[in-house]
């Protein structure tokens, strides 16, 4: 093998810089961090069974926010029949504010960066 | 095998810019690049920042952006439009000229539609036109015209050609993949040649109507609203005139710098200056016609809210650039055009020069007086262009120039096969003319007539 | 074996195409004639935006040129909608401001109009028109009119064209130049701000409104020199003022038919 030293060396710093984010959570020591959410103390459920929300919050907020603003209905009945103000705001985050302590959990933990706060206000915190 | 008996030898000198750059090739692209790097630099500054960094304000809402956006989809209708006049009534000296000008069409478009872009402030959304269309807003309008226009006259400039991609193909030019899959298996048979004829035959009379309605949908953009002297019915035509107008100026001037770099003095010849040129004129009287009727009706009527925009351009704020557009349109184009001693090749440049620079004021000035005289304006706002804006003026201008030049680099700027095409018909007329009247010379004169 | 790996590439290639081109344009009509997303929830309350209901509102001059230098509805709306105070004509945005009289209402702009309104200062606000112009031209319909009379714009879809200013000839419309929450005082965490580059304008408080609550400039003004009601409803206070008073709308040439009214006080 021809240069043989090089090529062994360059796949040597190759592998470092691939693996680079798994060294540098090491050496801070949020390797096995997982995200921390602050649940409500006082409600049992939200809007939604908490398995259908974890997967598809999104979809009810967008549902939500084309119903209110282009429909003008606020009133969301849920599938236990119980009815909630649509408002992102007002509802989700009576519970979940401040938002630092729940959504920005697990955005955080997989880069996912939503634009609602671009202009939608978290009354609990900045 | 492939493309008949046509001789390699000839026209070589078209094949010379694909096959050798100069110093002057490598200038002109490095400052063209340079221009092309400023204008991405300030776009990036301005989507960082936000529209505030132009001159732009609360009334003043559209600008430079706006004028950039009608000014280039009209040098589009250079293209494409006098291409396909020029083809159908058969006017056989537009032979040299057809590629260059369905170049700049295609080209240009894409600046056009940039502006608009350019324009948004948020440009991240800008597929909700597509997505949230809603088909009222003459936005759209626009946004579905440009799209067919541009789609339809890429086609049109693609198959025409083709029979030079393969000529490019068949003398072994590289880059040999490029020639090798756009020439699409071309090898110049008699089949392959009537299909090719058909499809520019229909694409010249389909893209007629489509140029008009580009142009006329661009002014709807204005003429649709209420505000004073955009809401006006001549707009339409006005501008489809101001486009041909700023087109054949722009054909003109790129004819002048093909003939003069490349040295194709024996193509671009003094016939082909001289027709456009006079084609210019008519244009310019249209043009002259036009802003004469828009005015006067607009004057004589002395409706309040009009006089006021009316007055800022004839004595007001707007009165040195308004001056200006009349002169750079008409005054300094129209003796220079009427004049047979000074309708020469630099003569109709230099017109043509002229009225670019004038029709890019002409736009300005219908896009931003109506703003800054708006009917219930509580005081006249001014407006300012920012370095942004003409940098992105500038940037785009070039980046126009500086595709147009690597185009003619990759292919030839002047239709080979259409010039040799001609060349053997004449010849086969020729031949025939005098074998009816001379019927024991024509043996003698095919031998010494070259192919 | 060679043409049979031709014809699959070539219809593996066309496929490809075809599905880039098609699925975007499917996607429209899957989204629905206006573009809103079904998630097949249950979503089928009472609207509370009905036929039933026309907004509008009344303005008396008299009273409103009562406090010179008065601003309290401006500051009420301005507060609660969250509208960034930039102190420069260039880039300021605006949902409620005052304008001298004659340039509100141009064609009574003559020479000898009654004193008490020459040079007075007249509240100025988005007249949520019976055929507005800056809905039509909208590319996106990121602003509509609702049934209820309200023209409304929806930040989340505007994509900053400004087409709709070019379409309004009252200049209800602003636009926002550059990120507007540095110029928030105190932010209303009720009410989203908005983002650079989007068109906003006055909603008449429909967040407000489906609280049953007065608009904020209604409730502000302490001469209570706005009243707003149900245009369709015969007995409110606001078709009173109407039936009894000789009302101007602003720029009546305009065929926009404005649902803000103005009349001088008894």
């Amino acid at each position: 093998m021809y240069d043989a030293g090089k090529i062994i060396s360059g796949i040597i710093i190759f592998f470092i810089l691939v693996s680079f984010p798994i060294w540098i959570s090491a050496a801070s020591g949020t390797i096995g961090d997982v995200p921390e959410l602050n649940l409500p103390a006082d409600e049992e459920q939200c809007v939604e069974d908490a398995e259908w929300m974890r997967a598809n919050h999104m979809d009810l907020l967008i549902d939500w926010r084309e119903t209110v603003v282009r429909e003008g209905v606020r009133v969301y009945t849920a599938s236990d029949g119980k009815e909630y103000n649509m408002s992102l705001t007002d509802t989700c985050l009576d519970c979940h504010s401040p938002k630092a302590e729940f959504c920005d959990q697990c955005h955080d933990y997989v880069a996912a960066v939503p634009n609602c706060w671009s202009c939608h206000v978290d009354p609990g915190g900045s | 095998m492939a493309t008949r008996d046509l001789h390699m030898e000839e026209d070589e000198i078209l094949f010379k810019p694909i096959e050798s750059s100069g110093k002057n090739f490598y200038l002109t692209a490095s400052i063209l690049g340079v221009l092309v790097i400023l204008g991405v630099i300030a776009y990036i500054y301005q989507y960082r920042n936000g529209l505030a960094v132009t001159g732009l304000s609360r009334q003043v809402f559209w600008g430079v952006y706006i004028t950039n956006f009608v000014f280039f989809i009209g040098i589009s209708h250079a293209g494409t439009l006098i291409s396909a006049i020029l083809r159908i009534v058969k006017a056989e000296w537009r032979l040299p000229v057809t590629r260059a000008a369905e170049l700049i069409t295609v080209l240009v478009l894409l600046f056009g539609v940039g502006s608009i872009i350019i324009d948004l402030g948020r440009p991240d959304r800008m597929f909700n036109l597509v997505r949230h269309a809603q088909f009222g807003s003459p936005l759209l309008w626009d946004v579905t015209s440009v799209a067919i226009y541009f789609t339809a006259s890429s086609f049109f400039l693609y198959i025409a050609l083709i029979p030079d991609i393969a000529l490019l193909r068949d003398r072994g030019n590289s880059p040999k993949w490029l020639y090798q899959i756009l020439s699409a298996g071309f090898t110049g048979t008699a089949k392959q040649l009537r299909v090719l004829d058909i499809l520019i035959l229909i694409m010249a009379i389909a893209v007629i109507p489509i140029a008009v309605s580009v142009h006329t949908v661009v002014s709807f953009v204005f003429a649709m609203t209420i505000q004073p002297m955009w809401h006006s019915a001549i707009f339409g035509p006005y501008f489809v005139v101001g486009a041909i107008f700023s087109g054949v100026a722009a054909l003109i001037i790129a004819m002048y710098l093909i003939r003069k770099f490349y040295n194709l003095g024996d193509y671009l010849k003094h016939k082909q200056f001289n027709n456009l040129g006079l084609l210019l004129l008519v244009m310019a009287c249209f043009w002259f016609y036009f802003t004469l009727a828009e005015y006067l009706t607009t004057f004589y009527g002395n409706e309040p809210a009009q006089m006021t925009v009316f007055w800022s351009k004839f004595t007001g704020e707007f009165a040195p650039l308004f001056w200006a557009m009349f002169i750079f349109c008409f005054v300094i184009p129209f003796p220079i055009l009427a004049i047979n001693r000074t309708r020469t090749i630099l003569g109709t440049t230099i017109a043509s020069i002229s009225v670019v620079i004038g029709m890019w004021l002409e736009r300005y000035v219908i896009v931003v007086p109506t703003l800054t005289a708006q009917r219930l304006a509580s005081d006249l706002p001014t407006y300012m262009p920012t370095w942004v804006e003409w940098s992105i003026l500038a940037g785009s201008a070039a980046f126009f120039c500086l595709l147009y030049v690597l185009f003619s680099k990759f292919f030839p700027i002047i239709a080979i096969w259409e010039i040799r095409e001609d060349r053997e018909k004449k010849r086969e007329e020729i031949i025939e003319y005098v074998r009816e009247r001379l019927p024991e010379k024509g043996e003698e004169l095919e031998e010494v007539l070259p192919e | 074996m060679e043409t049979n790996r031709r014809v699959f590439l070539k219809v593996a290639g066309l496929a490809t195409l075809g599905f880039m081109v098609t699925k975007p344009a499917l996607d429209v009509f899957a989204r629905g004639q206006f573009g809103e997303a079904s998630v097949g929830e249950a979503l089928d309350p009472p609207h509370e935006v009905g036929t039933t209901t026309k907004w509008g509102m009344a303005v008396n001059l008299t009273a409103c040129s009562e406090k010179d230098g008065c601003t309290a509805c401006t500051d009420a709306c301005h507060d609660y909608h969250n509208v960034p105070d930039i102190d420069n004509k260039e880039e300021e945005i605006k949902w409620i401001w005052t304008a001298p009289y004659e340039k509100v209402f141009p064609e009574h702009g003559n020479e000898f109009i009654e004193d008490d309104l020459r040079g007075s200062e007249v509240m100025v606000l988005c007249n949520h028109c019976e055929h507005p112009p800056c809905i039509k031209v909208c590319p996106t319909r990121a602003t509509w009119k609702r049934e209820d009379g309200i023209v409304m714009m929806d930040f989340h879809r505007c994509i900053g064209c400004r087409y709709c200013m070019a379409g309004c000839p009252y200049g209800a419309r602003s636009f926002n130049w550059k990120d507007p929450r540095p110029f928030i005082k105190e932010t209303n965490p009720d009410f989203p701000t908005r983002t650079r580059g989007v068109v906003e304008k006055c909603n008449f408080c429909a967040k407000r409104l489906s609280k049953g609550l007065q608009p904020a400039c209604v409730e502000a003004c302490p001469e209570k020199a706005l009243t707003f009601g149900n245009l369709l409803d015969d007995h409110s206070e606001l078709r009173e003022i109407l039936a009894t008073h000789t009302i101007v709308r602003r720029l009546p040439e305009l065929g926009t038919e404005p649902n803000v009214y103005y009349y001088k006080a008894d």
